[in-house]
């Protein structure tokens, strides 16, 4: 009984001795890439105008290796946790990391938020349950999620983003360029921007579109259920298109919507607002919709 | 890519000319085919309704396999059968490559999602629901109204939605968890 006790505060003991802060840095490129591995916990990182990336934090007690590797102008940072240990009580890394602001940056985590401020390169972002929140400065950004929420925030320069979530909200504000975003029944909400083309589409989430349509952009919404709220920043002029198998249709401008069919419950609106250079078209199947200006 | 092939064909749509004469003078030969005496009007009214038994007999037979199967009453339909009787008006026919690619989707969506979290597993596989019930539903409304364009465009779509999101969940925990490899 005694040495069971013993063995059990030697573990215990062992355990505590394990745990352990992370206090790293290296010089770096200034507009290197960082690609950065973290299963559970947390990773901030934040651009500065140092050459140097630097890695600060805990790593969890099951944690099996950290990795902090530079291969040219690219730096690699993971935490590698052996593959009978995932539960995230073992294995939670809280990681703060600083790299120089002109990186462009890869992210990958399964449980991890993820959030990210000052980076001025190009960012791709995966999180499987973790919330993401960036801020993006006039370069391609792409973010991906299961479950977690996506919540970015442009400078009103010109990019391509793309946005993709299962059912995690995705709330875009800000951007300008192109914007992709899709999700199942996370709501997307895209605001304040300014688009050459916008393609925004769910199963079952609610579309907001309060941004500007740029001339000759393009705008296209598609949803089965969610609905669609479109208020346009500024003057629109664009040939839309309109249908909805079963939900109604309120516009503040352009004619009246059209019921597709004496004997269907379906409206459908087509009409062209200024000079038409534009094309906005909207589709649903039960969701309703608003387009206002 | 697409978005700047469908620029260019606009773009090249809106050079074509919108006004073309013909190149002699046609009023002849229309005049002459106005004086001739018509063709019996029984001929194209018996041809339309030919074509619209044709087309309800069509309608009701694909109808009637989406909805009146084999199954005794009381079998479940499966989730292969149910795609399978996804080709309704006739524009968009999901074949066996389809079915082909979205199994293999399924199958290797399986054996990445037992590497996730029972939580996150139950979420991805809700949401793979909630896109099989909107297409369950899209079918039910194509039933009755096998031609209706909007329907068929949302079903297609939906049914890439849920391509995409067996890909992409997918790629995506594939992606993360082999970066645990060192």
């Amino acid at each position: 009984m005694n040495k069971l006790a013993l063995s059990l505060i030697g573990c215990l003991l062992f355990s505590v001795a394990n745990a352990r802060d992370v206090n790293e840095s290296q010089a770096a490129d200034a507009k290197g890439h960082v690609t950065i591995f973290n299963m559970a916990g947390s990773v901030d990182v934040e651009g500065w105008s140092r050459k140097v990336v630097e890695v600060t934090g805990s790593l969890g007690d099951d944690v099996e290796e950290f990795v902090f590797d530079r291969d040219g102008d690219e730096i690699e940072i993971k935490v590698k946790v052996p593959d009978r240990h995932r539960r995230r009580s073992d294995i939670t890394s809280e990681l703060t990391i600083r790299v120089p602001k002109g990186s462009s940056i890869e992210i990958a985590t399964i449980s991890a938020d993820i959030e990210v401020a000052g980076v001025q390169g190009e960012q791709e972002l995966q999180a499987v349950s973790g919330d993401i929140v960036t801020e993006s400065y006039s370069a391609d950004a792409s973010a991906g999620s299961v479950s977690g929420d996506i919540d970015i925030q442009g400078d009103g320069k010109n990019a391509d983003t793309e946005l993709a979530s299962v059912s995690g909200d995705i709330t875009a504000e800000n951007l300008a360029g192109s914007v992709a975003a899709e999700s199942v029944s996370g709501d997307v909400v895209i605001a304040d921007g300014s688009f050459d083309r916008a393609r925004l589409e769910t199963v079952n989430g609610d579309i907001v579109y309060q941004s500007a349509l740029r001339k000759d952009g393009k705008l296209h919404v598609e949803t089965v259920n969610g609905s669609v709220d479109i208020d346009f920043s500024g003057d629109v002029s664009a040939r839309f298109d309109i249908d909805t198998f079963n939900g109604d249709i309120e516009n503040c401008f352009g004619p009246e919507a059209q019921r597709t069919s004496r004997y269907a419950p379906g409206w459908e609106l087509s009409f062209t607002e200024g000079t038409g250079e534009g094309r906005v078209v909207i589709s649903t199947l039960n969701g309703d919709l608003t387009i206002c200006k | 890519m697409n978005e700047k092939h469908e620029d260019k064909l606009i773009s090249d749509a809106k050079r074509l000319t919108t006004r073309i004469s013909p190149e002699r003078d046609l009023w002849p030969d229309i005049a002459t085919a106005i004086a001739q005496p018509s063709r019996s009007r029984w001929t194209p009214m018996l041809a339309q309704a030919a074509a619209v038994i044709l087309l309800v007999g069509a309608s009701s037979g694909v109808t009637y396999l989406a909805v009146n199967d084999d199954a005794p009453p009381g079998e479940v339909i499966t989730l292969d059968r149910l795609f399978q009787q996804a080709s309704f008006g006739g524009l968009h026919n999901l074949g066996p490559d389809f079915q082909d690619a979205r199994s293999n989707l399924a199958s290797k969506l399986d054996q990445e999602l037992l590497r996730l979290s029972p939580e996150v597993r139950a979420g991805v596989e809700e949401n793979l629901q909630v896109i099989r019930d909107a297409i369950t539903e899209i079918n039910g409304a194509l039933e009755l109204e096998p031609n209706n364009a909007l329907l068929q465009k949302i079903l297609l779509k939906t049914y890439h939605e849920e391509l995409r999101v067996m890909r992409d969940v997918g790629a995506l925990t594939q992606s993360v968890m082999s970066r645990n490899d060192i």
